[in-house]
């Protein structure tokens, strides 16, 4: 089955408002000030030419507040997800980080509020013409643009969107409103070509964690360089929370007088109650340990694990870390260090 | 989904933040990128700002109290017809000035401007405040004397241009994190940093010159760094001649604080101080910091006064990057002040003894007005205690948590023939109360909120209210109008207007104004103005700036044999003043769960208390116990207790000795033991030693 083709630009207004006839349609849109995701009402709030939302589309599998299940007396009620989604408008560094989340959810033990939303949601990610001065996905293989992993990708070449799609589930979309889509030409290729191209000269952050793994694991980070990381760290969880690849979460119980419902929420390993144990012990009661432990998962832990790096470069954690301890800075510094021999 | 942006509901930057929104439900939060305070960022407090919001505990109902049978439900008609009633009932026997009214600085601009209008147009009192009178009245009192206005001079957002940060009495990376993270960045942009504590807080991490002065000494300090600044010529002479008045007999009282002295006193050595002096005169764009440090002493407005005083000596203010601020505390202190729920002010700081402001309030009002000043806080308790003050009504506080020396004030709410408490969550004084109401989350209700700031930003109502709660304005005009004074808004938009026409500094606050561009800073006089980033340009508030000379006076309730300690008491990060809404959130309850008492290594080594071992701490007023945090954080001779706990009350501790200008209690110094509770031998057992570190596998 085809799975290209080229969508005139006057045309996509009329493709979403079609989806969203099919289920609630997700974009980037303007409201006071900022633009953010969230149902589309006007097609015309639609706004592509954004940094980095805040945050991530993790928050449409993982939100930040999701019901488990309901009890009453001796009824439990599971609470699952139903809801079809389409996402418009996330970019490619986001799709990245949803191949290593299936596998943290899926493989093994099956998350089943995971599973449920990830089967019903589709995501449409455009190609990042005009990169953040924070992404550094290029230096990771996870955007600008994607060669696979993603469901329906746009490159927007100007007066018109190259689109691919990657699973059937996806082609269906496009063939059911093919009279919308032309066959892509050797022009439309050889723009696309030229849109990754000029995308990737206009990296203003170029970062190898693979050095930065090689360096850590070669024992020459000293702890004195976690702590004065670590003395910086506020303790907001920002970057857990808006990590597209970050997945702490607690479990509570709210009772009501007319039954209980447990929930679960964005967690952070960064908080020194996360691993409380019984007896009230700490195990990480000091910040630095807490610091450096996330850095190792995302650095050393994950590739050993899955293969690849816990972090898809998409900055977030720069923009919203009030401390400026991200990971672009922190990998910055350490290539400083070790460009300085030491 | 949708997300809809409003203001964080914690603390005084006022951060910018979305709430998201599923069939009705709160769902999340998260911050906004173009705010000019947490530009995308949030503490963690911002971050699980929706939780609380539907906690089961949620009032639902209001109640009224059954002598059998406690508290029982009613309807809204029948609750506010008896409040109506009792409370015209008791103003007609007992007078007006027999009841008392508790705003908050958790409502709205536009309710706290409700309520002061109801206690004075309705009841026809000024007894009328705020928990502002345990934080920042110095300020508000001390500033205004000095420049005529009293806020932060400056903008946040041009901290990280600024050359020198002078925090005093400020935890600021904690308590007012967002603040702390434009601090960080002035010192990475190279500003040098100055904090002045006695405890070492985070900031101080980052401090170039960390001051750790015996606490209650601030006054000697500021003298101390001021006398340096005449006696080696660093004085800006042509500010001090244009823009101030009284130099002289300020200068007079200076010669006293030689810095010999001043070592003694503050325990400061002469050589830190000169450092400082020159280093903070030197810089032009120089900023102070100060918070509850400064303010909550029985000098409370000295200490402002000397703060005020070191930024006109040397120039300070008035500019960009270059002034005095107070950091508030509440996400709406600022507001509350500046509606006038005080007890000598309407809305704008016009004073009720001024016959022209009065009458001009009479006639917008139409309705005769008190004259005399009213009741602070603490005051309005002793009134209940001795009897004088029948009514209380309380919004959103939580006098028996917040207040000094609990057990005092436990018997005065015991008094009171009538108590009325309105609030989200059930609280401590609710035990007391006659008549309790629902009021609306942040979420559920809009309104403007104003920042530390002085920003006044749009709140906006993202689900529909809990139960039968209601917004506190809607609670308060329906009230009105039973006792016979309609207050009639069709929202809170038209309330704003009210407050334009008759507050100068709010005259171009109109809701529709503020929706762009996160608010505007005031003054802003009329409709066409910008807002004000900075205060007192070319010309103070008030003319001509004022140097008022200050004397030092140690503490109330010094330490002694009996009680060695110095206890003072604050807020930790993950939680927020009486708890109500941080300890109802799953992952803020679960960081600190308990209460604790922060000791140093050498007095816990002498007390033979090791960390995490409960302790007693008791003052003259009552004891708690808690456990031993031991910690260099806090310096030798001195403990510190957060207050947020109900079950173990700092404030059963705390000493109710009043600053006597404006009425704050001491809260930053009292004396205290503290006893190991476990037996002799379990606690000298040895026990040994097993280092984590050594168990961790990598
Ligand atoms: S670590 Fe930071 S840059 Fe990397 S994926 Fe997470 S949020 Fe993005
Ligand atoms: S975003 Fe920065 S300050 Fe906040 S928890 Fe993460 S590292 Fe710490
Ligand atoms: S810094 Fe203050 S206003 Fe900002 S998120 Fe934290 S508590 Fe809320």
């Amino acid at each position: 089955m085809r799975s290209e083709w080229v969508l005139p630009k006057g045309h996509l207004s009329y493709w979403l408002r079609q989806l969203r006839n099919r289920a609630s349609l997700i974009a980037p849109l303007r409201v006071d000030g900022d633009i953010v995701f969230k149902s589309l009402e006007n097609i015309h709030e639609v706004s592509l030419d954004n940094p980095a939302l805040l945050p991530s589309p993790k928050e449409f599998l993982l939100p930040q507040q999701e019901g488990m299940f309901w009890t009453e007396g001796e009824r439990i009620r599971p609470l699952l997800n139903k809801e079809r989604r389409f996402i418009f408008g996330v970019r490619s560094c986001d799709v990245s980080a949803l191949g290593l989340l299936d596998r943290f959810f899926l493989e093994g033990y099956g998350d089943p509020f995971y599973r449920e939303r990830r089967r019903n949601t589709i995501f449409l990610s455009i190609v990042c013409n005009n990169p953040d001065p924070t992404c550094f996905c290029i230096g990771l293989g996870t955007g600008p643009y994607l060669e696979k992993g993603f469901d329906i990708q746009l490159t927007d070449l100007g007066d018109r969107y190259f689109v691919q799609a990657g699973n059937r589930q996806s082609q269906r979309l496009v063939r059911q409103w093919s009279f919308l889509f032309t066959t892509p030409r050797k022009v439309d290729y050889e723009d696309q070509y030229e849109v990754f191209l000029s995308s990737k000269a206009r990296f203003q952050k170029r970062i190898s964690l693979e050095s930065v793994r090689e360096y850590i694991l070669a024992g020459k980070v000293r702890d004195s360089f976690w702590e004065s990381v670590s003395e910086r760290c506020f303790e907001c969880g920002g970057c857990v929370y808006e990590c597209p690849l970050c997945t702490c979460f607690t479990v509570t119980d709210r009772s009501y007088s007319f039954g209980t419902e447990r929930v679960r929420l964005w967690d952070t390993c960064l908080f020194k109650g996360f691993t409380r144990m019984a007896g009230g012990v700490l195990p990480n009661e000091k910040r630095v340990l807490r610091t450096k432990r996330w850095y190792y998962h995302k650095l050393v832990h994950y590739p050993d694990v899955l293969g690849s790096f816990g972090c898809v470069g998409c900055g977030r954690c720069t923009v919203t870390c009030p401390g400026r301890i991200d990971m672009a800075t922190i990998a910055i510094k350490l290539r400083d260090l070790q460009d300085n021999g030491r | 989904m949708d997300k809809i942006l409003t203001v964080c509901p914690y603390c005084g930057c006022g951060c910018g933040l979305y709430l998201h929104v599923e069939e009705g439900r709160l769902v999340g939060v998260s911050p906004s990128r173009s705010h000019p305070v947490n530009r995308g960022s949030l503490c963690v407090k911002g971050w699980n700002a929706y939780e609380f919001v539907v906690h089961p505990d949620r009032l639902l109902k209001p109640m009224i109290r059954e002598d059998s049978s406690g508290l029982r439900e009613c309807s809204w008609d029948e609750a506010l017809d008896y409040v109506a009633h009792r409370l015209a009932e008791i103003r007609d026997r007992s007078g007006p000035d027999s009841i008392g009214i508790l705003s908050s600085a958790k409502c709205t601009n536009e309710e706290n401007y409700l309520i002061m209008k109801f206690a004075r147009a309705v009841i026809g009192t000024n007894n009328i405040d705020h928990c502002a009178r345990l934080c920042h009245s110095s300020t508000v009192g001390g500033l205004a004397a000095a420049f005529g206005s009293g806020a932060m001079t400056n903008s946040i957002s041009e901290i990280r241009d600024a050359k020198v940060l002078f925090v005093i009495g400020s935890n600021t990376t904690e308590q007012h994190p967002m603040i702390g993270m434009h601090m960080l960045d002035a010192v990475d942009r190279g500003a040098i940093l100055i904090v002045a504590d006695p405890r070492r807080p985070q900031i101080a991490e980052f401090a170039h010159i960390h001051l750790r002065h015996r606490p209650g000494t601030d006054v000697a300090l500021l003298m101390g760094i001021m006398h340096v600044i005449v006696n080696e010529g660093l004085v800006d002479i042509d500010f001090v001649r244009r823009r101030t008045e009284n130099f002289d007999a300020f200068e007079h009282v200076l010669r006293g604080f030689h810095p010999q002295a001043v070592e003694s006193i503050t325990g400061v050595s002469i050589e830190d101080i000169r450092r400082v002096a020159r280093i903070y005169a030197m810089e032009k764009r120089s900023m102070l910091f100060y918070a509850m440090g400064i303010t909550q002493h029985i000098t409370g407005v000295d200490n402002v006064r000397a703060c005020a005083n070191l930024v006109m000596l040397t120039g300070h203010i008035g500019l960009p990057s270059s002034g005095i601020n107070p950091l508030r505390g509440q996400n709406n202190v600022q507001g509350a002040c500046d509606m006038g729920a005080l007890p000598n002010v309407y809305s704008g700081y016009q004073t009720v003894t001024d016959p022209r402001a009065r009458r001009k309030f009479e006639r917008a009002w139409r309705r005769k007005l008190p004259t005399k000043p009213g009741l602070t806080v603490v005051e309005m308790t002793e009134a209940a205690y001795e009897g004088r003050l029948k009514a209380l009504y309380i919004t959103g506080e939580n006098p028996l948590l917040s207040d000094p020396d609990l057990n005092h004030v436990k018997e005065a709410m015991k008094g009171l023939e009538f108590l009325v408490v309105q609030d989200i969550f059930p609280n401590e004084t609710m035990e007391y109360a006659d008549v309790v109401l629902p009021a609306c989350s942040f979420a559920e209700k809009d309104g403007t909120f104003t920042n530390t700031e002085r920003r006044v930003q749009l709140l906006t109502r993202a689900i529909e209210p809990i139960g039968d709660s209601r917004p506190d304005w809607e609670i308060i005009a329906d009230l009105s109008g039973r006792m016979g004074y309609e207050m009639q808004y069709r929202g809170t938009y038209e309330i704003m207007e009210e407050i334009a026409l008759l507050t100068p500094s709010y005259g171009g606050m109109l809701h529709h104004r503020l929706r762009e561009r996160h608010g505007l800073q005031w003054p802003c006089p009329d409709v066409g103005h910008p807002g004000t980033p900075f205060l007192h340009r070319k010309k103070f508030a008030k003319g001509l700036g004022t140097f008022i000379t200050v004397e030092f006076r140690p503490p109330a309730e010094l330490p002694d044999e009996e009680y060695p300690f110095i206890l003072t008491t604050g807020r930790i990060y993950f939680h927020y003043h009486t708890g109500t809404m941080c300890r109802r959130t799953a992952v803020l309850e679960r960081e600190e769960p308990a209460c604790y008492v922060e000791i140093n290594p050498l007095d816990a080594e002498r007390l033979h208390v090791r960390d995490k071992f409960p302790v007693k701490v008791s003052s003259r007023r009552g004891s708690i116990v808690v456990s031993a945090r031991v910690t260099e954080r806090t310096p030798e001779g001195v403990v510190f207790i957060p207050f947020h706990y109900s079950e173990a009350a700092a404030n059963l501790l705390t000493n109710a000795a009043l600053d006597p200008t404006v009425k704050i209690p001491e809260y930053k110094v009292c004396a205290v033991k503290v006893e190991p509770v476990m037996k002799e031998d379990r606690r000298t057992r040895p026990v040994k030693v097993v280092d984590l570190e050594d168990l961790r596998i990598t």
